[in-house]
C-alpha cells in the first residue's frame, strides 16, 4: 500500500557527485521507498558515468540540458528547468494527475516546482541545502542577485521548508524573511531522520 | 499534410512576445500587436503576455485583446541574454496565473522568437497544449555567423524553440529556407506567411508641404531612408552612393533612425563634402514618420541582410516608389520594375542607378507607385494575414485532436 507519491527533483543524482546532494537524494529515494511511498526521481545526467545501483522500486528519470552552450549557471539553469518541467509534467499526467508532493532541492530546481504548485496544485516541499548568501560570501552581482531570486521564489512558493542547520534556518528568515513555522530542521545524522522527513512531507501534503 | 479544417468553433490563443505597444523595440511589437487585433476580429480570443513599460496599464483591453503585462526582472544583469532568460522566469510564473482561469480553454500557444522560448516550451508541457513559433529572425542571420558561445546558446535556443514548435510561421520565403537550414528542419513545418501592413495609417491627412518644407527644399528631390543605422541595413552604402546621385540631381537624403553607426556616417559625408544634403533625424514618432513616406519622392532600402524588409512594404502602402537590394525577404516583396527598383547589394553605383532611375523617369516612378500600392493591399494586408494564421491554428488543433498528447 502507498502512503505517499512523491517527485524529487534534484540536480544531482548517483553516478553524478557534484557535492552532498547526490548522496544525500539517493539515500532519501532509498529510505523512502521502504517506507511504502512511490518515488520518482527527476534528475540531470549528460552522460551516464560511473557504477551506480539504482535504488529499489525507485523510478529514476534522467534529463539533458536542450541547450548545450552557456556560459553562466543561471542560463544553464533556466533552460534546463523547462526539461525538469516537462519530465514532471509527464509523471504527472501518466499518473493521471496521483502526486501528492514534490521535493525540490536546491534553487536549481525553484522554477520547475513552481510549475508543479501553480498549475498541478501540487504541495510543494524545498530542501534548502545551502544559501547563495553564504556561498557567495554576500556578493551582490548580477549573478548573485539572479540565484536570490530563485531562491527567493523557491522559499516563498513552498509549503514546508526542510533545512539540516541551525544555521541555514537562521538565515532563510534573515535573508528571505520565511517564518519560523513554515521551515523544518531535519538532521541527516538524526537515528529518526527519515521520519522527521516524512513528517514535514505530510505537513505538507496536507 | 492533412487539408486544413475549416473550423468554425472559439479558437483561444495565447501569445508569448517580449514586446508589445507601447514598448517598441523591432519589427515583433507592431507584429503581435496588429496580428492580434485582426484575429480578435476574426472572432479568435486572444490573450497576450508580454513585459511591461512605464506607464502602462498592467491588464488592459485593446479591441478584445487581453494584453496581460508581467514584471520584466529588473535586476541587473550580466548581458542580454540572461536578462531575458530570467524575464521568462517571470512571463511563466505569471502566466500560469494569468491562465488558471482559463485551464483547458487554451488551444494555442504562439511564441515570438526565442526571447519567449523557455516560457513558450515550459508552457507547452505543462499545460500539453501545441505551440506555435513564428521566428522572425535568427541569431545567425543577424550576426553574419555564429562566432561565439554567447552567439552559440541564443542559435541554440531557437533551434530548440523550432524543434518544440507543432508549426513554425516565418514571414518570407527566404527565412523559411534559412530557419530550414540552419536548424536541420524539414521545410514542410515551416508556414510562410507575410508580415502585413495597414495602409489606412499612410491616409491620415497632414500639412504635405509643411512637413517637406521641414527636411528639404521645394527644389529638392526628397530621398528617404527608415531604418536602424546599422552595418546590416546597408546604410553605409547609401551614404557612399550620394555624390554618385548628386552628380545628376539635386536631392536631399533624409535618413531616419540611430544606431552605432551614426558618427561614422556624418563624418564620412562630411569627407565626401555632402553634409548638407544628408539630413540624420534621429528616431521619429510613428506619424511623423508615416507621413514623411507620403513626402519623398523615393525610398531607399540598401539593406545586406533582411528577414522580411517591412520599409519596403510601407512605402509601397504609401505610394511612393521603392529602390530596394534583392537582399532576404526584399526579393519578394519588391518585383524589378514592375513594384518597384532591384539593385546589387552592397553597391553604391548599382544604388545611384536605381535612385536616379526613378527619381529621372516620372512615369515610370508613378506606375512603379500604384502597383505597389495595388500590390500591398492584396497581399499583406492583416486581413488576409490573420485569415492564413487562423487556418494554421486550425490545422495544427486537427492534428492535436488526431492524436494521444492530451492533458487527460
Amino acid at each position: 500500500m502507498v502512503s505517499l507519491r512523491v517527485i524529487i527533483l534534484t540536480w544531482e543524482f548517483p553516478p553524478r557527485i557534484v557535492g552532498e546532494i547526490s548522496s544525500y537524494t539517493d539515500r532519501l529515494a532509498a529510505e523512502l521507498t521502504k517506507r511504502s511511498v512511490e518515488v520518482h526521481v527527476v534528475t540531470y545526467h549528460e552522460a551516464m558515468s560511473g557504477l551506480f545501483q539504482a535504488p529499489d522500486g525507485v523510478k529514476i528519470y534522467r534529463i539533458q540540458n536542450p541547450v548545450e552552450t552557456h556560459f553562466n549557471v543561471v542560463t544553464w539553469d533556466l533552460t534546463l528547468s523547462v526539461e525538469f518541467e516537462r519530465v514532471l509534467s509527464n509523471i504527472y499526467y501518466q499518473n493521471r494527475g496521483e502526486i501528492d508532493l514534490i521535493d525540490a532541492h536546491e534553487w536549481l530546481c525553484s522554477l520547475p516546482s513552481l510549475a508543479a504548485k501553480r498549475w498541478f496544485d501540487i504541495n510543494l516541499v524545498w530542501t534548502a541545502h545551502s544559501l547563495e548568501d553564504q556561498r557567495s560570501a554576500s556578493a551582490n552581482a548580477p549573478l548573485n542577485i539572479a540565484i536570490k531570486n530563485l531562491e527567493l521564489l523557491a522559499a516563498q512558493e513552498a509549503d514546508r521548508v526542510i533545512v539540516k542547520s541551525e544555521f541555514v534556518k537562521a538565515e532563510l528568515t534573515r535573508v528571505y524573511g520565511v517564518p519560523d513555522s513554515k521551515i523544518d530542521l531535519v538532521q541527516p545524522s538524526s537515528p529518526t531522520w527519515i521520519d522527521e522527513v516524512m513528517n514535514s512531507y505530510k505537513k505538507a501534503a496536507i | 499534410m492533412n487539408e486544413p479544417t475549416a473550423g468554425t468553433e472559439l479558437l483561444n490563443v495565447t501569445m508569448l512576445s517580449w514586446e508589445f505597444p507601447p514598448r517598441i523595440v523591432g519589427g515583433i511589437a507592431p507584429h503581435v500587436h496588429d496580428l492580434s487585433l485582426e484575429l480578435s476580429r476574426r472572432g479568435v480570443s486572444v490573450d497576450v503576455i508580454t513585459c511591461d513599460f512605464p506607464g502602462t496599464a498592467e491588464e488592459e483591453e485593446i479591441d478584445g485583446v487581453r494584453v496581460h503585462r508581467v514584471d520584466s526582472y529588473k535586476f541587473p544583469t550580466t548581458d542580454f541574454a540572461s536578462w531575458a532568460f530570467m524575464m521568462n522566469a517571470n512571463l511563466k510564473r505569471r502566466a500560469f496565473e494569468i491562465l488558471r482561469p482559463k485551464r483547458g480553454l487554451v488551444q494555442i500557444i504562439h511564441a515570438h522568437d526565442w526571447l519567449a522560448a523557455v516560457a513558450a516550451i515550459g508552457l507547452k508541457h505543462v499545460l500539453r497544449t501545441p505551440l506555435i513559433a513564428t521566428i522572425h529572425s535568427t541569431e545567425q542571420g543577424r550576426r553574419g555567423g555564429i562566432h561565439t558561445d554567447y552567439q552559440r546558446m541564443i542559435h541554440q535556443t531557437e533551434s530548440w524553440l523550432t524543434h518544440e514548435a507543432w508549426r513554425i510561421i516565418c514571414c518570407s520565403g527566404y527565412m523559411a529556407s534559412e530557419v530550414s537550414s540552419a536548424f536541420g528542419l524539414p521545410r514542410e513545418s515551416i508556414q510562410v506567411i507575410p508580415n502585413g501592413v495597414d495602409s489606412t495609417k499612410f491616409a491620415r491627412p497632414f500639412s504635405k508641404d509643411d512637413l517637406r518644407r521641414r527636411y528639404a527644399d521645394p527644389t529638392e528631390k526628397l530621398v528617404l531612408y527608415v531604418g536602424r543605422l546599422v552595418y546590416e541595413k546597408g546604410v553605409g552604402v547609401l551614404v557612399s552612393a550620394v555624390p554618385r546621385v548628386l552628380s545628376k540631381v539635386n536631392a536631399k537624403f533624409v535618413i531616419v533612425g540611430d544606431g552605432y553607426m551614426r558618427d561614422d556616417l556624418s563624418r564620412e559625408a562630411r569627407r565626401m563634402g555632402v553634409a548638407d544634403r544628408i539630413f540624420f533625424t534621429g528616431f521619429l514618432d510613428d506619424d511623423t514618420a508615416k507621413a514623411l513616406y507620403r513626402c519623398a519622392d523615393v525610398c531607399v532600402v540598401p539593406s545586406l541582410y533582411e528577414p522580411f524588409g517591412i520599409v519596403a512594404l510601407e512605402a509601397m502602402a504609401s505610394g511612393t516608389p521603392v529602390v530596394a537590394t534583392n537582399a532576404g525577404g526584399l526579393g519578394e516583396i519588391v518585383d524589378h520594375e514592375r513594384t518597384g527598383v532591384h539593385v546589387f547589394p552592397n553597391d553604391p553605383d548599382s544604388l545611384a542607378w536605381g535612385i536616379l532611375r526613378v527619381l529621372t523617369a516620372e512615369g515610370l516612378s508613378k506606375a512603379l507607385a500604384s502597383n505597389a500600392y495595388e500590390k500591398a493591399l492584396r497581399v499583406y494586408s492583416w486581413k488576409g494575414i490573420a485569415e492564413r494564421t487562423e487556418r494554421v491554428y486550425r490545422q495544427v488543433l486537427a492534428e492535436y485532436s488526431a492524436g494521444f498528447w492530451k492533458p487527460v
